[in-house]
């Protein structure tokens, strides 16, 4: 082990110099570029330390000072870097176009999706969709596609190529074409577009390359179909360029005398987090600044989704109203916090720094291979393939999938989880996210209902961990539990993870079924503006002549009806409502240790986190239950189940099923048998002794004469002892572990600890035992003879049913070379020689799950063991019962039990 | 029969043990050996015997008073006047950069609020732990005229002025009679009002202390800490040491007296405690509260134009610049002073004078990073010998009631013994005032991105290192600077 880590030390030492060698000449590669581009205004190149100036060239190769055209970002970064291949090799460039197939082939399986990626991949969150090639009624052409999601695609892919790889703007006009045409919203109708006028949009490299990129510019140039433009809008809000009319005007003050941007006005860097954050979610750099969000209205894609907020900043120093706020005294993410950024885990993955050949690859003879890109051919062909999970929202490039680093790839999980038992079977069922992002603290939406439309067109939203409706500063962020899910991790091994659930509801018409356009939903609810009055007549439930947001939901047949009807006045054939249930994984916001989860009840509990349900939403419109969308590689073998209220909700219960955790898992039925059996000899001791006790009342027993007999040796009452004490503790033990609720004032970690070292006293207790026995020849007292044993055995039964009662002599005399009657014989023989070493090979095994699961699994696994373990256990409980009643039966009620002490019995003669 | 009578309880012990031991061994301990206890190093607070029958008056002078305090307590006069309370001047110390030994303290020391007190005794010595401090010849040795009362008055109505005697209407029997341990407001009267106000000198020594809120300060707020029990005394010898007189680091306070050096869970935290002093985690931000003086110009006093507003301007004192809650500036600090400006040092005008450079730098492993609140201050300077002066501000002829610099600066000079040309300027000096009171709570602790990173707010550079240590490597890594 030692020896292994210091091979693994000396590894990384070679990795930092043959990097920092790579990185040197690289630096020096460029710095001599540098220099040489610019020897009169060496002063002004100091401010921008690596990239150099470089000039803006358009689509025609010529500078944008002389030309005035937009600037060609592939012509101009392409002058270096080879933005041909670049483009190539990014799904953020093509989201799909490289993978569409025909409608309903994808993995989502939706019948109107044609890609795995978001351009052909329906989002049920906004609803609108690609329409595939050959429909009849058009939601999105590629065009309008562009205008409508470009905002969120950094441009090239789609919104450059057609679907046969020809320049958008080279396409042969063809009136059904959805690549040549858009949609006119007013008249239903396709109409030309022109590309030659519009342009496409190309790759933007200024939107994660440069500092402050102006993403709004850049969609208003996209909606207002100014493709061409898009890029350059993006430098808005710099000297470099303004709006001049509808065109815009580059401005030479910002370029140096040769015509290249001065370095000092446009800064070229690694995309920041504020860079991804623009199309992924809430990023939030500033520790002092409080951040604000209100309700349930985060900006940001991933922070809509999940509720996951990307921020160095405590908690607690935020400006939001969060519940408990003034002890939350963590950061958002514990990276964030930790100065890690986005790009050190999603890197490019030919990043020679980053870059790991994968386990699988990797001959096994080597721990590092220190031949890599240089970074001169990096810089030139970076691939912009970004190393990447498995999460279940995201289809496009699966073969990128765990390209990235996981958690156990930086951290040493060994070190920092020595307090808990069981490691690796905890690592085996959990994500190291299930409890190290045990809870989002803001808001994420839970439920979009596109079968209504609320007065500002928008669908009905519901929204997890808000409390008070309006999105205002009042609303309350307490934040949601996210659900656990198996999720398959890089080695296909189904983990636990957590994950939102984002259900919707909408309406889909025709065979095979498409979403109904907006348009005609539009159409169904509103006139002249306005809501339908038959609109109004069905929903306003409380007469006031105004629909409001609760009001807005299709919980009667007769509403449902009525919007089909709607929907069918428009030629819409059979519209029914659909729902689904897309599952979004949450990876960020990781909590530090002290925020984890390490409270063992928290799932070795009656209500786990492991099994605790999640609400879906507080209705189901059209009482259609969704399902779960498909492609999604998660186990989604729960159940969805409405509540009495209405309310829907996932119960991931099946999924779960092939684990046990302790003190959650228990079979109810088993539990009852043993109880059963428990109490029904106790009730039955308690007649017995009774039954005794009233005959020996009335009876008038003669003084018996008694000897003392030494009937136990001082080990054997040893062994007893300790035996007794052992099983006692084990099964109180083991009651706390099995169910642990009513015992929460324990702790239940050590409770597990305690429970196997007490197994470990009793087993070394009984082998001593065994070879006493053995050595001593003391066994054969436990071995029944087999000859007459049976009428040994039944005069012995009949004694106890009998004879005990009129106070008759015990069949069977007792002493020290035959303690035992041959009932105590047959129940010691099972005692000792089954039950004591079933339970302890089943408890062996359980414990061994750590070490050897192998073994453990093969026999079942904790699944079948861990009900075994329990039935032997309330088998010993019942033996004990038995067991201590008997000893009531000797000369006196106590003499068996002072002989166990002392070692000498009374015994009559 | 004995034996077998109590062979059961052998029997019960003998069976417990074997389970126990057991478990005793296997079972693994906590997660962490529990550190320490912090609260084992806080003194007891022994309640203190009660003087109001001891004491009989009458008194008309602190004398007086002292007089009857040493009937009993025959060495505590002795004691303190051993102490820099009394002498208001250090032991002779060695510096570095100097030939001989050299004894600085508020005796003789220059600085860059109120300057200096010589000649200005009267005033200054307000403050002194003695009565009387007139002028140049105080006899040092009389041992009444230490001033019991100002640490000792539990009524909180003992107030001095002139010379550091009582001021008129204090009821000195009521005072010595009410003598205890001392109190946050003994301390305070003259340490929170250094400089001449409240807040004025230090950034972490204020008014706000007397009551303060848990975020302000976590000893005095949420644990009800008074001053001695961490400036922990004895014989009257107060622990405690700070650069802004201080020359050595000895009798000098620090966090780990009472907690451990790597009590932080996190091992990225502890790896920053050889670099890293406590307090620039631990006390984000200076004077939080009230602000304090960060820029003293005296080359506007004196002037009739400018309006008067106790925090931006004074004619007898010049303009201000106070600031509140604000980022401390972070150098390496050894303990000790790397350069102290003395009387009659040689400066450049050119250059900020340093009067108190702090002890030093990457290099140096015994080194912190340290906060500090950076004080400037434009004062007088001989224009033709390049010699800082020190004015006579206070009494006759003084600046504050002549406003006429060259007979202030002569005055002082022929006091200080300095060579005054006739010819003055103004020039820009610092003091380095460390901060290390005011400790947050740990949730209020800076964080990672605080200093590291684009946000940060160190500039690694200055400190010496390569660059960010969070990318560049530590002083202890192989990849970074190698002291």
């Amino acid at each position: 082990m030692g020896k292994k880590h210091r091979l693994n030390k000396a590894s990384w030492y070679l990795l930092f110099s043959g990097f920092l060698s790579i990185l040197l000449s690289g630096t020096i590669l460029i710095g001599q570029r540098v220099a040489s581009a610019r020897e009169n205004n060496a002063e002004k190149t100091q401010a921008s330390p690596l990239h150099p100036g470089f000039p803006f060239l358009d689509e025609d190769g010529v500078n944008v000072l002389v030309s005035g055209k937009p600037v060609s970002t592939m012509n101009t970064c392409g002058e270096c870097h080879d933005t041909a291949f670049i483009a190539d090799h990014s799904y953020h460039v093509s989201v799909g176009l490289n993978d569409l197939s025909s409608p309903g082939t994808t993995v989502t399986e939706r019948p109107w999706d044609v890609s795995p990626g978001v351009f052909g991949s329906w989002n049920s969150i906004e609803y609108r969709y690609l329409s595939p090639q050959g429909d009849s009624r058009i939601d999105l052409t590629t065009v309008d596609w562009i205008r409508l999601y470009g905002l969120r695609h950094v441009g090239g892919g789609p919104a450059m190529y057609g679907s046969n790889g020809e320049l958008l703007s080279d396409l042969p006009y063809n009136p059904d074409s959805l690549e040549t045409n858009t949609l006119n919203p007013e008249t239903g109708v396709l109409e030309r577009w022109n590309w030659k006028e519009s342009g496409v949009v190309e790759m933007n490299c200024f939107l994660c390359h440069t500092p402050n990129p102006n993403n709004d510019a850049r969609a208003a140039a996209l909606q207002a179909g100014a493709f061409q433009w898009a890029n350059t809008a993006t430098l808005l809000g710099s000297t470099i360029v303004s709006p001049q009319g509808d065109t815009y005007h580059w401005n030479p003050d910002a370029f140096l005398e040769n015509q290249e941007i001065d370095p000092t006005v446009l800064k070229i860097q690694d995309p920041t987090n504020q860079n991804c954050g623009l199309c992924h979610g809430l990023i939030h750099d500033d520790v002092e600044d409080p951040l604000v969000t209100l309700g349930c209205s985060p900006e940001r894609w991933s922070t809509i989704t999940t509720g996951q907020i990307i921020s160095p900043q405590k908690m607690a120093d935020s400006g939001m109203n969060l519940a408990n706020k003034e002890t939350l005294d963590r950061s958002w993410d514990v990276h964030a916090e930790r100065l890690l950024n986005c790009v050190d885990c999603h890197y490019s993955i030919n990043n020679p720094l980053y870059y790991q050949e994968s386990e699988i690859t990797k001959p096994d003879h080597l721990l590092f291979d220190p031949r890599r890109v240089e970074i001169g051919d990096y810089l030139e062909k970076p691939l912009h393939q970004f190393a990447r999970g498995n999460s279940a929202q995201s289809n496009l490039a699966p073969e990128l999938e765990y390209t990235m680093r996981t958690c156990e790839s930086c951290h040493a999980v060994d070190v920092t989880h020595a307090w808990l038992p069981y490691l690796d079977s905890h690592l085996e069922a959990l994500s190291c996210e299930s409890c190290h992002i045990p809870q989002l603290y803001s808001s994420a939406n839970m439920v979009h209902d596109w079968t209504v439309l609320l007065p500002d067109g928008s669908p009905r939203k519901e929204c997890r961990g808000t409390e008070g409706d309006e999105t205002t500063m009042s609303t309350l962020l307490v934040g949601y539990q996210p659900v656990l899910i198996p999720s398959p991790d890089k080695d296909g091994v189904m983990k636990l993870a957590p994950h939102n659930l984002i259900t919707t509801w909408f309406w889909i018409y025709g065979d095979p079924p498409r979403p109904v356009p907006l348009q005609s939903l539009q159409e169904a609810y509103y006139e002249n503006g306005e809501y339908h009055p038959g609109i109004i007549l069905r929903f306003d439930q409380n007469g006031d002549g105004e629909l409001t947001k609760d009001e807005m939901v299709i919980d009667t047949k007769a509403k449902e009806e009525f919007i089909r009807d709607r929907l069918i006045l428009q030629g819409l054939s059979n519209p029914r409502i659909s729902a689904e249930i897309q599952p979004y994984s949450v990876n960020h916001d990781v909590a530090s240790a002290d925020w984890a989860l390490d409270d063992c009840t928290a799932c070795h509990g009656e209500d786990s986190r492991i099994t605790q349900p999640i609400m879906l939403a507080s209705a189901a419109p059209g009482e259609v239950l969704p399902g779960f969308v498909s492609g999604t590689e998660r186990t989604l073998t729960g159940e969805i189940a409405v509540d009495k209220d209405g309310a829907v909700y996932y119960y991931p219960g099946r999924a779960t099923e092939n684990l046990y955790v302790f003190g959650h898992t228990s079979l109810a039925w088993l539990d009852w048998i043993g109880l059963g059996l428990f109490v029904a000899v106790l009730m039955g001791v308690i007649t017995h002794g009774g039954l005794r006790f009233y005959f020996a009342s009335r009876r008038e027993d003669q003084e018996k004469a008694t000897e003392r007999v030494y009937m136990y040796g001082s080990y054997e009452r040893l062994w007893h002892w300790l035996q007794t004490a052992a099983i006692v503790l084990l099964l109180l033990t083991g009651l706390v572990i099995h169910r642990p609720d009513p015992f929460s004032f324990i702790d239940f970690r050590k409770t597990v600890l305690v429970h196997n070292i007490i197994a470990g006293i009793l087993a070394v207790n009984a082998f001593l035992a065994l070879f006493y026995h053995l050595a001593s020849g003391e066994i054969k007292q436990y071995i029944p003879k087999p000859k007459g044993f049976f009428d040994r055995t039944i005069t012995q039964a009949i004694y106890y049913l009998q004879g005990i009662f009129k106070g008759e002599h015990h069949p069977y005399e007792k002493t020290p070379d035959k303690k035992l009657n041959p009932l105590q014989q047959v129940t010691y023989f099972g005692l000792l020689n089954v039950l004591l070493p079933l339970q302890g090979i089943t408890g062996i095994l359980m414990w061994g799950v750590q070490r050897w699961p192998s073994l453990a699994n093969a026999l079942g696994g904790l699944p079948f063991l861990a009900p075994i373990h329990t039935i032997l256990a309330w088998l010993f409980a019942t033996f004990i019962v038995l067991h201590v009643y008997l000893t009531t039966t000797g000369t006196t009620a106590v003499s068996s039990l002072e002989a166990m002490i002392t070692g000498w019995e009374e015994l009559e003669k | 029969m004995n034996a077998s009578k109590f062979g059961w309880l052998f029997g019960i012990v003998l069976v417990g043990g074997l389970i126990i031991i057991p478990l005793v061994i296997f079972l693994p301990g906590s997660d962490q050996a529990i550190s320490s206890d912090p609260w084992e190093n806080v003194p007891l607070r022994i309640p203190h015997t009660d003087h109001t029958d001891i004491i009989q008056g009458p008194f008309d002078t602190g004398a007086d008073v002292t007089r009857a305090c040493l009937e009993c307590h025959e060495d505590a006069a002795q004691e303190v006047m051993g102490t820099a309370h009394w002498t208001w001047e250090s032991q002779p110390y060695q510096l570095e950069d100097r030939d001989s030994t050299v004894t600085v303290g508020k005796k003789n020391a220059i600085n860059n609020f109120c300057i200096g007190i010589q000649g200005n005794w009267p005033g200054c010595t307000s403050c002194h732990a003695g009565y009387g401090w007139e002028d140049a010849n105080y006899d040092f040795s009389q041992e009444e005229n230490v001033d019991c009362l100002v640490c000792h008055d539990n009524t909180g109505t003992y107030v001095k002025g002139y010379a550091g005697q009582p001021v008129e209407g204090v009821d000195l029997l009521e005072v010595a009679r009410s003598v205890a341990e001392p109190t946050r407001e003994n301390c305070g009267s003259c340490h929170f009002n250094g400089g001449g106000g409240n807040a004025v000198k230090h950034g972490d020594l204020d008014e706000t202390l007397y009551f303060p809120p848990s975020n302000v300060d976590i000893h005095m707020g949420e644990h009800d800490f008074m001053c001695t029990d961490c400036h922990q005394t004895e014989n009257h010898n107060i622990t405690g040491r700070s650069i802004s007189v201080s020359l050595d680091n000895t009798n000098q306070i620090y966090c780990t007296d009472c907690h451990d050096e790597d009590l932080h869970e996190d091992d990225r935290i502890n790896s920053h405690v050889d670099s890293v002093a406590c307090q620039s985690c631990h006390i984000p931000n200076a004077a939080t509260r009230d602000a304090t003086k960060m820029y003293w110009d005296w080359s506007t006093a004196g002037s009739d134009e400018i309006e008067e507003s106790l925090h931006t301007y004074l004619k007898i004192k010049g303009s201000f610049v106070y600031e509140a809650n604000f980022t401390p500036v972070y150098r390496w600090y050894n303990g000790e002073v790397a350069e102290r400006y003395l009387l009659g040092d040689q400066i450049n005008p050119e250059n900020i004078v340093s009067i108190n450079l702090p002890g030093g730098n990457i290099g140096d492993t015994s080194a912190r990073i340290f906060p500090f609140k950076v004080h400037l201050a434009k004062q007088p300077y001989d224009t033709v010998n390049n010699i800082l002066l020190q004015p006579k501000t206070y009494g006759e002829g003084g600046f504050w009631t002549e406003f006429n610099w060259d007979l202030a600066l002569q005055l002082g000079s022929d006091i200080t013994g300095m060579d005054y040309s006739g010819e003055y300027g103004f020039t820009e000096t610092e003091m380095y005032w460390p901060t290390t009171h005011m400790v947050t709570s740990a949730s209020e602790a800076l964080t990672c991105d605080q200093c590291h990173g684009p946000e940060g707010r160190m500039d690694w550079e200055a400190l010496g290192y390569y660059g960010d240590p969070i990318d560049w490597g530590g002083r202890f890594q192989s990849n970074s600077y190698q002291p």
